[in-house]
């Protein structure tokens, strides 16, 4: 590894799709919650496509891709620096997964 | 051997999944060790680690919907409702964490990892984050199933399991 060819940059679609990514992991533990603590929305979700867990994963499928779309084209998200964007990811990942381990164990 | 669609979709599902861990283990140690060399295989196992996930989730998803309701029902009677209420609850959620996550994991593999250490070090955390979720969803099944087998154990206590 040559730290002089060393680049913080990422491609406009990694950084998008990054951004992309975590607001879609947190979107899914809000929405997670949210069903569960309010049958009527529960039963809407089941309305579109069957069941609530299958509209629930491609409601998430569909903001991760039209997400990471809009921010591929989104310049402050290309001004990010990529640790910054990493250590977003990580953080989005580790409150989505702690947030739903938590809601189900207690709530 | 009598395998039903729900045995094969199940087995599947898991089979999936632990592929798809494995891929990304797979990413994370050559991402370690990102130079020229090793691009194509990164890229080609990031993809591997997306198309197993997909796999895992229409395999997972179609037992979820079809075939899960009974399972659901007995467990919730049996000695480990919990297997249900917070095991596969927090399961079948974490498991889209992982499905972005996997389908994230090739775009990022696009950079060029042997001169972009910034990239380098999304690229491997991306894989870890998939091998670490990937691994609970994989444990929180364990304890489902389980859950099940000791539910059907407490209905049949001869042990003439239907």
């Amino acid at each position: 590894m040559n730290s002089a060819t060393d680049t913080p940059k990422l491609s406009a679609a990694t950084s998008g799709f990054v951004l992309a990514a975590a607001v879609t992991v947190l979107f899914n533990t809000a929405l997670a919650w949210a069903k569960d603590a309010y049958a009527p929305l529960n039963d809407l979700l089941k309305s579109i496509a069957g069941h609530h867990w299958t509209t629930h994963g491609l409601a998430d499928l569909f903001l991760f891709v039209a997400l990471g779309l809009f921010f591929t084209k989104w310049e402050s998200a290309q001004r990010m620096s990529a640790g910054r964007l990493t250590g977003v990811l990580i953080a989005a990942v580790a409150a989505a997964s702690l947030g739903l381990v938590l809601w189900f164990a207690f709530v | 051997m009598n395998l039903s669609t729900s045995d094969v979709l199940l087995l599947a599902h898991a089979g999936f999944g632990v592929m798809g861990c494995l891929a990304a283990l797979w990413v994370l140690v050559e991402g370690l060790n990102a130079r020229s060399g090793n691009a194509t295989r990164i890229r080609t196992a990031a993809l591997l680690t997306a198309v197993c996930m997909a796999g895992a989730w229409i395999c997972g998803g179609y037992w979820y919907v079809h075939f899960y309701p009974p399972e659901k029902a007995l467990i919730l009677k049996g000695p480990w409702p919990y297997a249900h209420n917070v095991f596969m609850e927090t399961k079948e959620h974490l498991f889209f964490v992982t499905a972005i996550l996997a389908f994230l994991l090739p775009i990022a593999a696009r950079e060029k990892l042997d001169s972009n250490a910034a990239a380098r070090k999304l690229v491997v955390s991306i894989a870890a984050l998939i091998v670490i979720t990937g691994l609970a969803v994989e444990g929180a099944g364990a304890i489902i199933n389980h859950g099940a087998k000791i539910a059907l154990a407490a209905q049949n206590p001869k042990g003439a399991l239907p």
